[in-house]
C-alpha cells in the first residue's frame, strides 16, 4: 500500500498547479532584462511570468520553428530573424491599437525592410559590434580600425564573440565587402584573413565576452557595446571604439509566435515594455540603447552622451546592419570550421 | 502478494515507457533524419540519400573526431593515474573511515557541472586565486597564463570525471581477497611483483569499467573545452551542435551523431568481450 502512495505523491507532483492565474511565457537573450521590471509587471497586472533565456537566434528559432512558437508568448529576435520568421509565418500580427504606448518610440527605427509597417514586430533596443581594448595595457590610438586587431603586440591576447556571422564578417570588412557577403570567394577571401588573425586569439567567447577582459586574459577584442558598458561599470579601464571601417549594428525587437497561447498578456507586456519609465531602466541594466526616444529624454546626461550606448549618427550612417545570408551559411559554416580545426 | 507484483509491473512499464519516449524513439528519428536531405523551410525532407556519410569522409571532420578522441584517451589516462592509488587508500581505510572518503568524493557532485567549471575560471583566471597567491609572495613577478590553455582544459575535464573511475575501481579493490597478496607474499613476491602479478590482474574489470565510463562522457562534455579552452578547437560536440543550429544541416549533424553512436557502441562491445573472456579465465 505505501508504495502505491508514493507513486500516487510522484504522479501528483509532476502535474504542474492547475491554478487560474493568468500567465505569460517569456523567452529572451541571457542578462538583457532586469528582474525588477518582471517583478514591477507581475505586481501591476497580475500576470505571473515564466522566464527563459537562450544565447544564440540560432537556438532560439530551431525551438520556435519546431513548435510553431507554443510555449512562448514573447520572444526577442535580431533584425535578420524577424525576416526569416515572418517570412516562415512564425510570427503573430500585433495590433498597434492595444499598445498605448507606442508613440515613445524612435520613428528611425520603425517601418524598416525587415518589417515593413511594424506589423509584426516592435523594437526593443539597438546595438553595436565593435572594438574593446583595456586602456591600461592598449593606447588608443592602437585601437581605430578592425585591421588593428592583427596588430603583432596582441598576440595571444584577444578576445572574439564565438559566432561565425561577426568574425567573419570581420574578414569581409576588411576586405572591402559587405557583412552579409554571400559570394564564395569573398568568403574565402574573409576567411583566408581571420586564418592570420588565428595566433592573436585567445579566446573565443560564447556567452559573455567581456569576461576574458575584466579577467585580464586579454587586451583587446571586439565586443558587444552592453557588454563593454557592463564591463566599464565594473572596471573603467575597458574602453569601446568604432573601427574607422565601420561597426555591425543590429535590432533586437519584441515578437509574438504564431502559436502564442497568452497573446493579449503579450500586447499588455510590450506595452509595459515601451513605457519610458521601464524603457530607461532596462537600459541603466543591460546598456543597450532603447528603441523609446520618450526614455533617451528622461536620462539622466552622463548615459545620454555615453558613446558606447547612442553612438554618433555618423558612426551608424558608416556601419551595416546584418540580414540573412540563405544558404550562404552553408560556406559560412565551411570555413568556420576549417578555422578552428586549423585546416 | 499481489499488489507487490502489480507495483513491480507498474515500476518496469514507467521505465520502459520513459526510455521507449526519450532515447529510442528519438535515436530513432536522429537515425532517420541523418538519411534525408537538408531543407531550410523544414529542417529536413525526403528524398533519401547517402550523402551526409560521404561528406562526413572529409579530412576536415577526420581532424574534428581525432581531436576529439585525443582529449577523451589523454583525460580517461590522467583520470586513471590519479585515481587508482586513490581508490586503493580508499579500500584499505578502516571501515569507519571509508564513508568519509568516498562523501568527499561524492559531495561536490551534488553541484551543476556548469558551476563549478566557471568555479574553475575563478581559480585560474590571470587575476585568479592561484595567481594572486602566487603573485603576492614573489614566487612569480607575472601572472601565469592558466585558463585558456590545454591545462585548463584536462583539469576541468579530469575533475568532472573523476568518480566515474575512482567508483568502479574502488569497487573491484574493496572485493579483492587480501590472503592472495598475503600468499603472493609468502612465496617470496616482492611488492612490484605482487602488483604487477596479483592487484593489476584482479583489478583490471575496474579499471575497463572506469575508462568506459571516463571515456564515452569525455567525447561529449564540449562545454568544459568551450569555456576553459577558449572554444578554440572544434571537437565533436561543437560540431553537431553548429550543424543542427547554425548551419540548419540537420542530416548532417544526425549523421554525425549516428556515426558517433556507432563509434561508442563498438566500444562497449569491446568491453563486454573482454570482460566476459576475463571472467571465464577467472573462473578455469
Amino acid at each position: 500500500m505505501k508504495q502505491w502512495i508514493l507513486l500516487i505523491c510522484l504522479v501528483l507532483i509532476s502535474v504542474p498547479a492547475l491554478a487560474g492565474q493568468q500567465r505569460l511565457y517569456i523567452y529572451n537573450w541571457t542578462e538583457y532584462m532586469p528582474d525588477e521590471v518582471l517583478t514591477a509587471f507581475q505586481e501591476k497586472t497580475g500576470i505571473k511570468v515564466i522566464y527563459a533565456t537562450y544565447d544564440s537566434n540560432e537556438s532560439m528559432y530551431a525551438k520556435v520553428k519546431l513548435t510553431r512558437g507554443k510555449g512562448y508568448d514573447v520572444v526577442f529576435p535580431s533584425t535578420y530573424f524577424v525576416h526569416k520568421m515572418r517570412k516562415e509565418g512564425l510570427l503573430s500580427p500585433i495590433d498597434q491599437d492595444a499598445l498605448t504606448n507606442y508613440r515613445h518610440l524612435d520613428p528611425a527605427l520603425l517601418d524598416q525592410p525587415y518589417d515593413p509597417g511594424n506589423k509584426y514586430s516592435i523594437p526593443y533596443v539597438w546595438g553595436s559590434t565593435a572594438l574593446a581594448y583595456n586602456n591600461n595595457q592598449v593606447a588608443p590610438e592602437m585601437m581605430t580600425s578592425w585591421k588593428d586587431l592583427w596588430r603583432p603586440e596582441f598576440k595571444n591576447r584577444l578576445v572574439m564573440n564565438d559566432d561565425l556571422r561577426e568574425v567573419l564578417g570581420i574578414g569581409l570588412i576588411i576586405n572591402g565587402f559587405s557583412v552579409n557577403e554571400t559570394d564564395p570567394d569573398r568568403i574565402q577571401a574573409a576567411y583566408e584573413s581571420i586564418q592570420a588573425l588565428m595566433p592573436n586569439i585567445r579566446v573565443f567567447s560564447g556567452d559573455s565576452p567581456k569576461q576574458p577582459l575584466l579577467n585580464l586574459e586579454a587586451f583587446a577584442g571586439m565586443i558587444w557595446n552592453g557588454e563593454a558598458y557592463m564591463a566599464a561599470q565594473e572596471f573603467p579601464a575597458i574602453q569601446y571604439a568604432y573601427p574607422e571601417e565601420g561597426a555591425i549594428f543590429w535590432v533586437d525587437s519584441m515578437v509574438i509566435p504564431t502559436g502564442a497561447e497568452n497573446k493579449k498578456q503579450a500586447h499588455a507586456f510590450i506595452d509595459f515594455i515601451l513605457d519610458p519609465q521601464i524603457a530607461l531602466q532596462v537600459c541603466e541594466y543591460i546598456g543597450y540603447a532603447p528603441a523609446n526616444q520618450s526614455a533617451i529624454a528622461l536620462m539622466p546626461e552622463d548615459i545620454k552622451n555615453n558613446p558606447t550606448i547612442f553612438p554618433d549618427p555618423k558612426e551608424v550612417k558608416k556601419g551595416e546592419f546584418q540580414t540573412d545570408v540563405g544558404d550562404a551559411i552553408l560556406v559560412y559554416e565551411r570555413y568556420w570550421e576549417r578555422l578552428k580545426t586549423g585546416m | 502478494m499481489n499488489e507487490r507484483q502489480g507495483f513491480k509491473f507498474i515500476a518496469i512499464f514507467l521505465n520502459m515507457a520513459w526510455f521507449a519516449s526519450f532515447v529510442l524513439i528519438p535515436g530513432l528519428m536522429v537515425v532517420g533524419i541523418s538519411f534525408m536531405t537538408r531543407d531550410t523551410g523544414t529542417f529536413f525532407s525526403p528524398p533519401l540519400t547517402l550523402t551526409q556519410y560521404r561528406e562526413l569522409l572529409d579530412p576536415v571532420y577526420a581532424k574534428v573526431l581525432g581531436t576529439s578522441l585525443i582529449y577523451s584517451l589523454n583525460t580517461t589516462l590522467l583520470c586513471l593515474c590519479v585515481s587508482y592509488p586513490f581508490a586503493w587508500i580508499l579500500s584499505q581505510a578502516s571501515k569507519h573511515r571509508r564513508p568519509l572518503l568516498l562523501m568527499m568524493v561524492i559531495i561536490p557532485f551534488w553541484t551543476s557541472s556548469l558551476i563549478r567549471t566557471y568555479a574553475l575560471v575563478i581559480l585560474m583566471k590571470a587575476n585568479g586565486i592561484i595567481n594572486t597567491l602566487l603573485l603576492a609572495p614573489g614566487i612569480i613577478s607575472e601572472p601565469v597564463s592558466l585558463l585558456y590553455t590545454d591545462f585548463a582544459v584536462y583539469v576541468g575535464l579530469v575533475y568532472s570525471l573523476l568518480p566515474f573511475m575512482i567508483l568502479p575501481l574502488y569497487a573491484v579493490m574493496e572485493k579483492m581477497d587480501l590472503r592472495l597478496l598475503e600468499a603472493a607474499r609468502d612465496l617470496g613476491a616482492s611488492e612490484y611483483q605482487v602488483f604487477v602479478h596479483v592487484v593489476l590482474p584482479l583489478s583490471l574489470p575496474g579499471v575497463l569499467a572506469g575508462c568506459i565510463m571516463v571515456f564515452l562522457p569525455a567525447m561529449g562534455l564540449f562545454y568544459i573545452p568551450d569555456l576553459l579552452g577558449g572554444a578554440k578547437t572544434m571537437l565533436m560536440g561543437n560540431f553537431i551542435k553548429n550543424q543542427f543550429l547554425t548551419a540548419m544541416n540537420w542530416p548532417f549533424g544526425s549523421a554525425a551523431s549516428v556515426f558517433l553512436l556507432m563509434l561508442m557502441g563498438l566500444m562497449i562491445i569491446i568491453y563486454f568481450t573482454f570482460s566476459r573472456r576475463f571472467n571465464r579465465h577467472q573462473t578455469l
